[in-house]
């Protein structure tokens, strides 16, 4: 923490190695240090994709040539969107001034601590748009680079092409997990400037594919996988015949159904990806009780397929078109609020941005659980609730029937998304609802959990297959936590909240402590709640025999 | 000399801890090698408690495979980090140089010998963790997406468990 730092040790923390012999102990200078590591980095966006958005400067390129194919005046299209930038945003400009080189946030930062590559340490990852800044749009920076030596005073430089490489390089080693904003004595958001340095990027057509493909996908088809209304429907009708085959009961969704009570939207991820899918067996499970037994009507849409959005990670202005087709789905279908899914940024989007981006939404109620009759103060503004909040909700009012004795096989921790956690304090709700649905739950360490959560090292668009030993390093500190409470309590489930975390954290698992499974919160509701009508259930909805019955 | 070992196993640790940290650049090393917390520093905190565990090893009776497992959490960290082959188990070596201050004269060959050793299961293991890497690479979206469209029945292929089959037959 930065109070248990002396101002010696602070300063001791950001160490100005030779990079360049001309001049010596200046790490700004990178000219020979800039290396493009394989394993580290993601692909190119391809220029289809980038065109479908109307970005500018759709182009083949490859990070690892010498010549990115930038247009002729990229300097100057920085300038006006660092320029333009410092205008529209107040943070952007505050966290531009107002860093002191402290280094509390210097060993904060979740790929810092398992790459251990200095410039992934926060400060220095903002140090590298911060130096231009200085040099470019401060008095003292214009007054001192005149001087011989001025400019290493001032830590500033010049916007060399080495320099934009390198912002490429790191602020695509950057998962936004504001982790490091936590620790910042000045409350300095380090994902902001991420945000604005990777939308400065997109001026020069410098996306990576992972990010603009999902994001063309998602605003051609209406989710990232690219995914047809048809599949998409195909997909829930296959879960529905699993569940029936497991617990006798039919439990078929409504789509687009005008007039439902309640929208709900969800990442892509949980109907397509495994094991999210399972957790999306959880939803279905769960609407199918409270429709039978309360009479609620939950309608999914096959335009509104997508939680999720990319868009957050590419501008500001992709992240609201793509955010504006849940709110027009909400109106034309005319529903009184929307429920979400368990997602990472999405939650980030919608609690922090999707208000003032695409709303007021007048035309939605402020949420009412019609069950309990709790109104979601915290969602009064965006009319949108988090589905850990709604099921913690109704267990809180004894409104759903749970047999724990089918998740008995689960020795349970939880790891707190960074989004859902940091962006919005969605603490307690998940636990809640994985303590009323299975007994064994252990915590990790308190400094790897809640606003302390490390990341699960592939957020903010970075979950790809060619950078996979980047996300490996990167979750080493979460792996390490989890591999503690596996070896100490015998954890054997990690369970958790957001799309990306359920596809990235099995891989990471796989690695780091094979002997953890990753699991959603409402797949352990879906296997404990007891639906109306239902059969004797043998297996859970892994089609795994349920404990007790695999000795019968 | 296995008693030597034991009798300066801290000095061995503290000075092959430090040689170890410092293949990290400079910066980076002066951080990862405090005796912080081991959650606020895994690289720190899990290359202390290895190269420990492994000190510990090579003063009982141990084999080749045991060395190796010794090894498995250092170099599954190093295996993901930007580190060259050599250079991802180079500090293995560094053992020799610091072993000459107090292993005696007439055992210093044999020491050597088990330096080389343990430097022969360092890489066996850095290669087992590159094989992890490169199959977690080429299953990983199969495993994710493949899989659910193939229980969906929307695709109609050779499945994952019959290509895994056919890599163990």
């Amino acid at each position: 923490m930065a109070d248990e730092l002396t101002p010696d040790e602070a300063l001791d923390k950001i160490d100005y190695r030779p990079r360049s012999s001309s001049e010596p102990r200046n790490w700004l200078d990178t000219t020979k240090s800039v290396q493009i590591r394989p394993g580290m980095y993601c692909y190119a966006a391809k220029p289809e994709s980038v065109e479908t958005l109307g970005l500018p400067y759709a182009r083949e390129w490859n990070p690892t040539d010498e010549d990115w194919k930038l247009p002729e005046n990229w300097q100057e299209i920085l300038h006006e969107g660092i320029k333009e930038r410092l205008e529209r945003f107040r943070t952007f400009k505050i966290f531009m001034d107002i860093c002191v080189r402290c280094g509390a946030c210097a060993d904060k930062c979740h790929f810092f601590l398992g790459t251990g590559d200095p410039k992934n340490m926060p400060v220095l990852r903002a140090e590298l748009l911060r130096s231009i800044y200085r040099n470019d749009f401060t008095f003292a920076g214009k007054l001192l680079k005149k001087i011989p030596g001025g400019k290493r005073l001032l830590g500033s430089r010049e916007m060399s092409l080495e320099a934009l490489k390198e912002m490429w390089y790191y602020f695509f080693q950057c998962t936004e997990c504001r982790r490091c904003s936590v620790f910042c004595p000045y409350g300095i958001d380090t994902a902001e400037i991420t945000i604005i340095g990777r939308e400065l990027l997109n001026l020069l057509g410098l996306n990576i594919d992972w990010i603009a493909t999902p994001v063309s996908n998602c605003y051609q088809t209406g989710n990232h996988l690219g995914i047809q209304p048809h599949a998409f429907k195909d997909m829930l009708e296959f879960f529905v015949e699993d569940i029936e085959d497991i617990t006798g009961v039919d439990c078929t969704p409504e789509f687009q159904k005008k007039g439902a009570d309640i929208l709900f939207i969800t990442p892509s991820g949980d109907v397509f990806a495994d094991p999210g899918t399972y957790t999306c067996q959880g939803y279905l499970i769960l609407f199918k009780y409270l429709k039978d037994k309360y009479g609620l009507d939950v309608t999914w849409s096959t335009y509104a397929s997508e939680g999720g959005n990319f868009g957050f990670f590419t501008s500001h202005e992709t992240m609201k078109r793509l955010n504006a087709k849940m709110y027009a789905e909400a109106k034309r279908l005319g529903v009184k609020w929307i429920l979400g899914g368990e997602c990472g940024h999405m939650w980030r989007v919608i609690n922090q941005y999707m208000d003032t981006m695409n709303g007021p939404a007048d035309f939605l109620e402020v949420p009412v659980n019609p069950i309990t009759g709790t109104r979601f103060e915290n969602a009064a503004s965006t009319k949108m609730v988090h589905i850990c909040e709604f099921t913690a909700d109704l267990i809180k009012h004894g409104k759903l029937e749970l047999d724990k004795s089918r998740n008995a096989n689960r020795v349970l921790t939880f790891h707190d998304s960074c989004n859902p956690a940091r962006g919005m304090g969605l603490l307690e709700e998940p636990r809640y609802c994985i303590k009323a649905c299975a007994d064994e739950f252990y915590e990790m360490p308190p400094n790897t959990i809640r606003e302390q959560t490390f990341c699960c090292g592939s957020g903010a668009g970075l979950n790809a297959g060619e950078n996979i030993e980047l996300r490996m390093a990167g979750a080493l500190p979460r792996a390490n936590a989890v591999k503690y409470v596996h070896n100490k309590f015998g954890v054997n489930s990690l369970a958790t909240i957001c799309a990306i975390d359920r596809a990235a954290l099995p891989t990471m698992c796989e690695y780091w402590v094979p002997e953890v499974d990753v699991i959603g919160v409402h797949e352990l509701v879906g296997n404990a709640l007891i639906l109306p009508g239902e059969k004797e259930r043998t297996e859970d909805l892994r089609m795994e025999p349920l404990p007790g019955v695999e000795e019968e | 000399m296995k008693k030597t070992i034991k009798k300066n196993r801290n000095q061995l640790l503290e000075s092959w801890f430090d040689a170890t940290i410092n293949t990290y650049p400079e910066e980076s090393a002066r951080i990862l090698g405090k005796k912080s917390n081991r959650f606020d520093n895994p690289i720190g905190g899990v290359t202390r408690e290895t190269l420990e565990d492994v000190l510990t090893l090579i003063t009982e009776d141990f084999s080749r495979e045991d060395l190796e497992k010794a090894l498995d959490p250092v170099i599954r960290i190093r295996a993901v980090q930007t580190f060259d082959p050599a250079n991802a188990v180079s500090f293995v070596f560094a053992l020799k140089e610091i072993g000459e201050s107090v292993i005696e004269k007439a055992d210093i060959i044999n020491f050597y010998r088990l330096v080389d050793e343990m430097a022969l299961a360092a890489f066996n293991r850095y290669m087992k963790c590159r094989e992890d890497i490169f199959l977690l690479k080429a299953t990983e979206s199969k495993r994710r997406i493949h899989r659910a469209f193939e229980r969906a029945g929307l695709v109609a292929e050779l499945s994952e468990g019959d290509l895994l089959g056919s890599k163990k037959s």
